[in-house]
């Protein structure tokens, strides 16, 4: 019997396979129990769900020690872990993962607020026994991941513009990690939301489309600053599924307990496995990227590790083109040749509330970004403007453009891309680093309303 | 309370099927132990259990239930979660046999059934069940207590008491 390394065994934490756990009661009965989440914490420690009020949490308080059996849901072999518990832990990065992890997989049966993690509890690593046994050969681990991360990262540093950078991100993950269903959400700090500004492998690209901090899987992975995983729905369904019937047999007398309503997310209508990672730069989130598949299993804890460094140099890249210096910015560009105007009139309306805008009755956006489209058609009926410059923009009091971490490129692709996907006579055109056109083909009529 | 009420028909008949089965026990310092069995049987009318245990597995485990630090043990269903936990104080240990043979079989066959619908092949559920006969050892045992151990916020209800208190 060797003791191999917990960093050895991580593909039995993955979850595939429920742990058990044995603890002993201080009369000296010992009790055994399965247990849904056994999580790799670091190389000396794992955190397991804490979920009920139960013999086993009864057991751990009175005396810490525990044993855990593993298994490898590939090679079938055994591991026991010898554990000392240290303490709970409700809230944080770690309890955060955990219990999106569960509402994940609560969210699928309406078990939300039943199926709820009340905390994590940590525990040490004694000693980890490799269980005799025959087993299977083990499949060779995936080579040439460092080979991929290079690939990516060869990509990322030589994009030269934001839009340039996120889609080169998003085919970096699809065409080097196989990755295929992705979107980039931006954190608006001030609106404590997520949006989206780029996407692929959706039948819709979802750009606009926000996601409030702390909400589901995305949400909690910004509010908390760590990679939320659920790699399993389908298996863990199954857990909740008896857990709900054992709910519905003996809980007519606790109405607190009826099962709650699913967390609605975004993206696949069916998603198996997902993966969020936050965007870090200089220690601030900056936002948000996230994959997710339609199969079981689709991203294991090498996937998270590939996918953290990836969203590490995306964030450095992005914080790095948003803050690049305005006296980089080059002379205007030539006056181009003004759009022929053309066609029916298109009544724009702004609703100063939120900022939104409207195009002949049809949402476009809201908030900063709309407030910026706002800004620029005033400057364009008013003034025959068409030549913008970021530098203004962050001027411009109208736009309440927060102080620090503006995203205001961000906010310009977003723009950009709604215009693109609304297709109205007018577009917004780059015309060189922190300089932007606007472009209108037709007659424009605003209309403000009543803040 | 007898040890003939203790199970229910569907219990004792989930156990004789052939399920997955866990055991566990402490040593004087109130360690716990804990291993996959390989193997289980049931009486008829419940009173009488019996798992196997690979020994190269399980050597604190069955020392542990030698020096009488009592067993606990869970059968549980893989495709439902239905789970069943039995409690006793004592249990007699002795090698398997030729005869235990056709048993241990049987188990391998309805474990294989089993995981097969939570997505996990024949071959798999042999690899994880070897059980060579001259490294088994049939733990023997009367359950004096037993729980509905589904999880969720029953899971620990008593089974056999007149009336069942979480």
């Amino acid at each position: 019997m060797t003791s191999p390394s917990l960093h050895a065994i991580r593909p039995c934490l993955e979850g595939a396979i429920p742990a058990v756990m044995s603890t002993c009661a201080s009369d000296g009965t010992p009790n055994v129990a399965y247990i849904s989440q056994v999580v790799y914490v670091d190389e000396d420690h794992v955190a397991l769900s804490f979920q009920f009020f139960n013999k086993t949490r009864e057991n751990i308080l009175a005396n810490p020690r525990a044993s855990v059996l593993v298994l490898d849901p590939v090679t079938a072999r055994f591991y026991r872990l010898h554990l000392h518990y240290l303490r709970t832990e409700t809230s944080g990065a770690l309890f955060e993962s955990m219990k999106a992890r569960l509402a994940g997989i609560a969210s699928h049966n309406g078990m939300a607020d039943v199926f709820r993690l009340k905390g994590s509890d940590v525990y040490a690593v004694e000693h980890i026994d490799a269980i005799d046994g025959e087993g299977l050969p083990s499949v060779p681990g995936r080579t040439g991941l460092l080979h991929r991360l290079r690939l990516c990262s060869e990509r990322m540093a030589a994009c030269t513009g934001l839009d340039e950078l996120l889609q080169g991100a998003l085919a970096c993950l699809r065409d080097a990690l196989g990755m295929r269903h992705a979107m980039v959400l931006m954190l608006d700090t001030p609106a404590q939301r997520l949006y989206t500004v780029a996407s692929c492998g959706y039948a819709t690209s979802g750009v606009g489309s926000e996601i409030a901090l702390g909400h589901g899987v995305i949400g909690v992975a910004a509010r908390e600053n760590t990679p939320v995983r659920i790699s399993h729905m389908t298996h863990a369904a199954l857990y909740s599924h008896a857990m709900r019937s054992s709910l519905q047999a003996g809980t007519a007398d606790d109405a607190t307990l009826a099962p709650g309503t699913e967390i609605p997310y975004p993206g696949l209508p069916a998603p198996h496995s997902q993966l969020a990672v936050p965007m870090v730069a200089a220690g601030r989130v900056l936002g948000v990227l996230f994959v997710e598949s339609p199969q079981d299993l689709a991203f294991d804890f090498e996937d998270e590790d590939m996918l953290v460094a990836l969203a590490g140099h995306l964030g450095a890249a992005i914080d790095l083109l948003q803050t690049a210096p305005e006296a980089s910015e080059t002379a205007p560009s030539p006056t181009a040749q003004a759009p022929t105007v053309s066609g029916a009139t298109v009544r724009v309306r702004h609703y100063p509330a939120n900022d939104s805008v409207f195009i002949n009755d049809d949402y476009l956006i809201k908030g900063v970004a709309g407030a910026i489209f706002w800004k620029l058609l005033r400057d364009y009926t008013q003034a025959g403007r068409t030549e913008f410059s970021n530098r203004e923009l962050r001027l411009d009091p109208s736009i309440r453009l927060p102080d620090v971490a503006d995203n205001l490129e961000a906010r310009l692709l977003l723009l950009q891309r709604r215009l693109q996907e609304n297709n109205p006579p007018m577009r917004i055109e780059k015309t060189g680093r922190g300089r932007f056109r606007l472009c209108v083909a037709c007659p424009v009529l605003l209309e403000e309303l009543p803040g | 309370m007898t040890a003939l009420k203790l199970l229910s028909p569907e219990h004792i008949a989930m156990v004789d099927r052939g399920v997955s089965v866990i055991v566990a026990s402490r040593d004087a310092a109130l360690r716990p132990s804990v291993m996959r069995g390989v193997g289980s049987a049931i009486s008829a009318d419940g009173t009488r259990v019996t798992v196997y245990l690979r020994r190269s597995q399980s050597r604190q485990l069955l020392q542990d239930i030698e020096a009488g630090g009592g067993l606990a043990v869970v059968f549980s269903e893989p495709p439902t979660h239905r789970t069943l936990q039995l409690k006793a104080r004592t249990a007699t240990l002795c090698p398997a046999s030729p005869a235990d043979l056709p048993l241990l079989q049987r188990y391998l066959t309805s474990m294989q059934h089993e995981l097969a619908q939570v997505g996990y092949g024949p071959d798999f559920a042999a690899a994880m069940l070897c059980a060579p006969l001259e490294d088994v050892v049939a733990v023997g045992f009367i359950p004096e207590q037993a729980f509905d151990q589904t999880p969720g916020p029953r899971a620990g209800t008593p089974l056999g008491a007149p009336t069942a208190t979480p």
